[in-house]
């Protein structure tokens, strides 16, 4: 058990240790919904996520990092419980640190996505529904995902969020450029199917 | 990247160099004083990368408001229940 956790009384611990949880129901709940898109299923992932802090609690060297602690307790008993069940394309096939790669995803893209991510349609973006764009967020895979959830939904910085999913903070970085570069992608091709004008139809703008 | 750069003279940065740098600026994670001026400078006078900024914290925005959930009532009763047991 750490200095720290030694340092407080049992009852304190569990004090401390029950204010964080609730503290954080909201965002634990949120997060396993995210992970598992089955209400019940997340219930069932915060639970175990709780039971399995509290017998790890002495794991917890730091009281301030207590965020990043216990999503990455929920996120390691999601990976080891359900992640196997999940029938879905594993998001490690790419090479996440790859800076080269960022380089082609941009490359690869079609001239007129560069075009229409610089004067993108106002009526597409003005109507699209956050649940739309949730959706487009659901369909990245797993790395991804979890990376743009915990930073632009639940709020943690980019060190918190590296230390919640168990990777260095670089990989943070260079999973949000990547996971919003798919992201813009995915949009792109929604407005497209939706039939919005593209820039560069009549009224190409980029000088 | 440019860590080197102490921002005494901006450095024309290419939009594919500003759209590396876009998320770690709009989170607020872009540390170097050199690279933020750097971005900053790009911004002023790109007006592609200005607009695709744009529209990036627009999508920030709808992200924060449609992603947050509110955990259901049986769970929290489910949880307070565990932390009692403890």
């Amino acid at each position: 058990m750490s200095a720290a956790a030694i340092a407080m009384t049992e009852d304190d611990l569990k004090t401390f240790f029950s204010r964080g949880v609730e503290e954080n129901m909201d965002a634990l709940y949120g997060t396993a919904l995210r992970l598992t898109r089955m209400g019940a299923d997340a219930e069932d992932l915060v639970a175990e996520a709780v039971s399995k802090a509290w017998a790890a609690i002495g794991t917890l060297e730091d009281r301030q990092k207590f965020r990043p602690w216990i999503f990455r307790i929920l996120h390691n008993c999601f990976i080891s419980k359900y992640r196997r069940d999940v029938a879905r394309p594993a998001g490690t096939a790419i090479d996440e640190n790859d800076d080269e790669a960022l380089a082609a995803l941009l490359n690869d893209q079609p001239d007129e996505f560069l075009v229409w991510w610089a004067n993108p349609e106002r009526q597409f973006f003005n109507n699209m529904l956050g649940s739309a764009i949730m959706a487009a967020i659901n369909d990245l895979p797993d790395a991804f995902r979890m990376t743009i959830i915990l930073v632009n939904v639940e709020g943690l910085t980019y060190d918190e969020t590296a230390e919640a999913l168990g990777v260095p903070p670089g990989t943070i970085r260079s999973r949000m450029k990547r996971g919003r570069t798919m992201l813009q992608k995915a949009l792109w091709r929604q407005a497209r199917d939706a039939g919005f004008a593209m820039p560069n139809d009549n009224h190409r703008q980029e000088t | 990247m440019n860590s080197s750069k102490t921002g005494h003279d901006h450095d024309d940065i290419g939009c594919l160099e500003a759209i590396e740098a876009f998320y770690a600026y709009l989170d607020g994670e872009l540390s170097d004083p050199g690279a933020i001026e750097d971005f900053e400078h790009h911004m002023s006078h790109c007006r592609s990368c200005f607009s695709r900024a744009e529209v990036e914290r627009l999508i920030n925005e709808r992200i924060g408001e449609a992603g947050t959930s509110k955990a259901p009532d049986e769970l929290k009763s489910r949880v307070r229940r565990l932390l009692d047991e403890f």
